[in-house]
């Protein structure tokens, strides 16, 4: 691209620090986040580093308990709400659902800035507490150890996530709006990408659920501040009232995890496989299905926690159902898979992994909805085996996958596939010898949140200490190789991988407004078999 | 698209008249013995006032269904977090 | 002055940006709802555990105070109403001097909860201050007050911020930046408004009048 040229593009709209900082260009915003975002990712994979190397050895030799207890607390708090819950929704969601749909902006473009610096400052709060020594409730923040007991900067942290839970609903306002409203002419529900759909599936759960996890925070801030409240046993409070606003909030959260993701794979399967998502509609259903039974599930948190059986009891057949539309769209992607013309570029053995991946952390939350088999395994490492395989496994290798499949889009340069495959297979690899351990280790017995352990865990524990380094090298890799790209990769063109959708019909990187004329849609979405047998 | 047609100012007064007189309902309501009954009068009488609030001076009545999905999304949904909770602390 | 409306480049017509501003302050009021819901959700199971502790104390509240500053929400969104009407039809000197008595209705309210919250402290029934109760369930009849103050607290301060924004639209209508093609902020500042009055609307019965026979 020559300097003539590069003016034209979003990215040659001013150079300044102050015209990123300022804009309210939707593909700026998006770029902000992603940096904020991967620097979070790995201040919360130093703590997880910390932790494996703990793990290594059954004493508790390397951090003292209360150490420990801080490290998985933010480990948790950053990884879940300044990685993952922004991590596709604010970054490719943001670059690309303008795109898809054919306009030139997201409705409120300054209230998507505004999005952004409620983000960082959210941020700014909880890196502060971290600095300051931390918190140790885990990310959960159960009462009354949180309000009464603990002596770390729980209400730092409470605000950090308060702030940046305002981050989250602001952008689920401005998706529900952009794509009830914004959609170009001839764009009808039933032809949007289904990332499109699940950006709208999380974007109402961002919504709905977002201001009583806020309302929670704060409830604990103020408990703790004043010393009185209501989660206080001594006053007949009860702390499971707590835990109910908490998951009523924090369960739809992994779904906004999840179905990002799922969006992301529906969109590089269909481009690598060349073939039409197999019922689509299904899909489009299955992703509403997910976020709304997703809000009706919360209490499987809570089986051992002195929850009345009976509550329990229908929390778990309604754990059960929820794995219903998620199965009905692995079958789908599978299916979308038969007699396509496949090829294995990196975004798609990202997708593939992310389909196998997160079918077995699906299948293995169906274990854990089993009221008997949870008695069991509740607080093991089987827990921790199972999230991971679904947010680690499923939503990052989804977000990578995505990354690697619209980097050309976003930036207008090609990477190197060969490194973009040896990442994947490393990570893949790197994922399953950390996380595949820890599902026997919870079986055997093990507590999660412990820093020491008895000693015949340690094969298992050093497995997954070396699957970790192995993982953290592949996460590494794509920020070396990608950053090369940016200098040195070739031109990417308009559409490098010859994808149907919107975003592909401009130049990469798009112009400001995104379309010079505003296109009008005709075809159903995933056209791809007709262009291959035509 | 969506412009709401004028009410004429009377339709706000008589909405306003309506919120009054429940609200005096509702109080003088209170004080009658009616054992767990005024729980359920004033809960409904307060949904009626949210409810004339709601169609009269925030329009729902002129508008487009998606915003009227929206409002009932909002109570639906706390709806679900307290009923699913009460299933908790009732069956104990 | 705004004869006509000013369409943001990211829509196609003044309609779409209309449409777009109404579908974003109802999703924006029902994350209020959820937002509040949570403290409502924490009043009821806590009621439904001790109900004579929130009998007794939900006696000790003020509830000719409670009741007047009712009426003068409702007024206030009454007025509110008019406010916006007025913008719709152009009448700027009306419509100003309409959000003019909601600013000041809503300012009564806030001195009539000041007064409320004074009288509750001189009788000793502030949580964490000076809360002392010598009757039955003392402890639950506190944590009712906490869910008092707390309630009405978050509603004062969204209160304020509604008598804040309701200002700037005074201010912004004192220069003439509405008209019948363009009124969205001041509807906007309305639904807020409203809201925030439907939200009293619940609190009221569910703090003043739980068992005043």
């Amino acid at each position: 691209m020559t300097a003539a040229t590069a003016h034209r593009t979003y990215l040659g709209a001013g150079f300044s620090l102050w015209s990123w900082l300022s804009s309210v260009d939707h593909k700026r915003i998006a770029i902000l986040y992603a940096v904020s975002i991967t620097v979070f990712f790995f201040i919360g994979g130093a703590a997880a580093t910390l932790i494996r190397m703990e793990l290594i050895t059954p004493a508790g030799d390397l951090v003292s308990a209360e150490t420990y207890n801080k490290l998985f607390t933010m480990h948790g708090v950053i990884m879940v709400w300044f990685f993952l819950i922004p991590s596709i929704p604010s970054t490719l969601g943001n670059f690309l659902v303008p795109l898809m749909i054919g306009a030139r902006d997201l409705a409120f473009p300054r209230l998507n800035l505004a999005s952004w610096y409620l983000y960082i400052l959210g941020g700014l709060f909880t890196i502060g507490a971290l600095v300051a020594g931390g918190v140790d409730t885990g990310w959960t923040f159960y009462t009354p150890f949180s309000t009464m007991f603990s002596n770390t900067h729980v209400i730092a942290v409470a605000a950090g996530v308060f702030i940046v839970g305002f981050s989250s609903i602001l952008t689920g306002i401005n998706f529900i709006v952009t794509i009830h409203k914004m959609r170009a002419p001839g764009m009808t529900w039933f032809r949007l990408p289904l990332f499109i759909w699940s950006m709208y599936a999380s974007s109402i759960i961002f919504v709905l659920a977002t201001p009583v996890l806020a309302m929670t925070l704060f409830l604990i801030a103020i408990e703790r501040f004043f010393g009185v409240g209501v989660f206080d046993p001594a006053l007949g409070g009860d702390p499971l009232l707590f835990q109910h606003l908490f998951w009523f909030y924090s369960h739809p959260a992994v779904y906004v995890m999840i179905l990002p993701a799922m969006g992301v794979a529906s969109e590089i399967i269909t481009c690598f496989a060349r073939n039409r998502v197999f019922a689509y509609r299904s899909m489009a259903y299955a992703v509403l299905a997910i976020a709304i039974i997703g809000f009706l599930v919360w209490g499987h948190h809570m089986f051992v926690s002195g929850q009345s059986i009976y509550a329990g009891m229908m929390f778990s057949l309604l754990s059960f159902l929820v794995a219903i539309p998620s199965a009905i769209k692995v079958f789908n992607w599978t299916a979308t898979l038969y007699k396509g013309s496949i090829s294995f570029d990196a975004p798609m053995l990202y997708a593939l992994g992310f389909v196998g991946l997160f079918t077995i952390g699906g299948m293995t939350g169906l274990f854990l909805a089993s009221l008997a088999l949870d008695v069991h395994l509740h607080d093991t490492y089987f827990v921790v085996a199972h999230f991971h395989y679904i947010i680690v496994g499923g939503a990052v290798m989804a977000f990578l996958g995505g990354i690697h499949f619209w980097w050309p889009k976003i930036t207008g340069r090609i990477y190197s596939d060969g490194w973009a495959r040896f990442a994947a297979i490393l990570v893949f690899f790197g994922f399953n010898l950390t996380f595949f351990p820890q599902f026997i280790l919870g079986y055997l017995g093990m507590p999660r949140r412990y820093h020491e352990y008895p000693p015949e865990f340690q094969v298992l524990n050093v497995l997954s200490s070396a699957g970790a380094s192995i993982l953290a090298i592949g996460y590494l890799l794509p920020l070396a190789y990608l950053f090369w790209s940016l200098r040195y990769g070739a031109a990417a063109g308009a559409n490098p991988w010859r994808a149907k959708g919107l975003e592909w019909q401009t130049p990469s990187p798009p112009p400001t407004e995104n379309f010079v004329v505003t296109p009008v849609i005709t075809e159903a979405p995933y056209a791809y078999a007709e262009s291959r047998n035509g | 698209m969506i412009s709401h047609p004028v009410a004429p100012a009377r339709t706000y007064v008589l909405v306003w008249l309506g919120l009054v007189t429940l609200l005096l309902l509702t109080l003088g309501s209170a004080y009658l013995p009616l054992g767990w009954l005024n729980g359920v009068v004033n809960l409904a009488i307060a949904a009626a006032k949210a409810l004339l609030v709601m169609i009269f001076f925030m329009h729902l009545r002129s508008s487009h269904y998606v915003l009227r999905l929206a409002a009932a999304a909002g109570f639906f949904w706390l709806a679900i977090l307290i009923g699913l909770s009460l299933s908790d602390f009732l069956a104990r | 002055m705004a004869d006509s409306a000013i369409v943001a480049r990211q829509f196609d017509d003044a309609a779409q940006q209309r449409t777009a501003a109404d579908l974003g302050i109802w999703i924006f009021l029902a994350t209020e709802i959820l937002f509040f819901g949570a403290l409502f959700a924490a009043y009821t199971i806590t009621r439904i555990r001790y109900p004579e502790a929130f009998a007794i104390a939900s006696r000790l509240t003020n509830v000719a105070l409670g009741s007047v500053n009712t009426g003068v929400l409702l007024t206030s969104s009454l007025t509110m109403a008019l406010a916006v009407r007025a913008t719709k039809l152009g009448a700027r000197k009306a419509s100003i001097a309409f959000m003019s008595a909601t600013v000041a209705l809503g300012l009564a309210f806030l001195a009539i909860k000041g007064i409320e919250y004074y009288l509750d402290y001189t009788g000793h029934l502030v949580p964490a201050l000076n809360f002392s109760y010598a009757g039955p369930h003392a402890n639950q009849v506190q944590i009712f007050f906490y869910l008092y103050f707390f309630m009405t607290g978050v509603h004062s301060l969204h209160m304020i911020a509604g008598i804040c924004l309701v200002g700037v639209m005074i201010a912004m209508a004192s220069r003439r930046a509405f008209s019948p093609a363009y009124y969205t902020p001041v509807e906007l500042s309305g639904m807020y408004w409203h809201l925030v009055d439907v939200v009293w609307i619940f609190l009221y019965p569910l703090l003043y009048l739980v068992a005043r026979s």
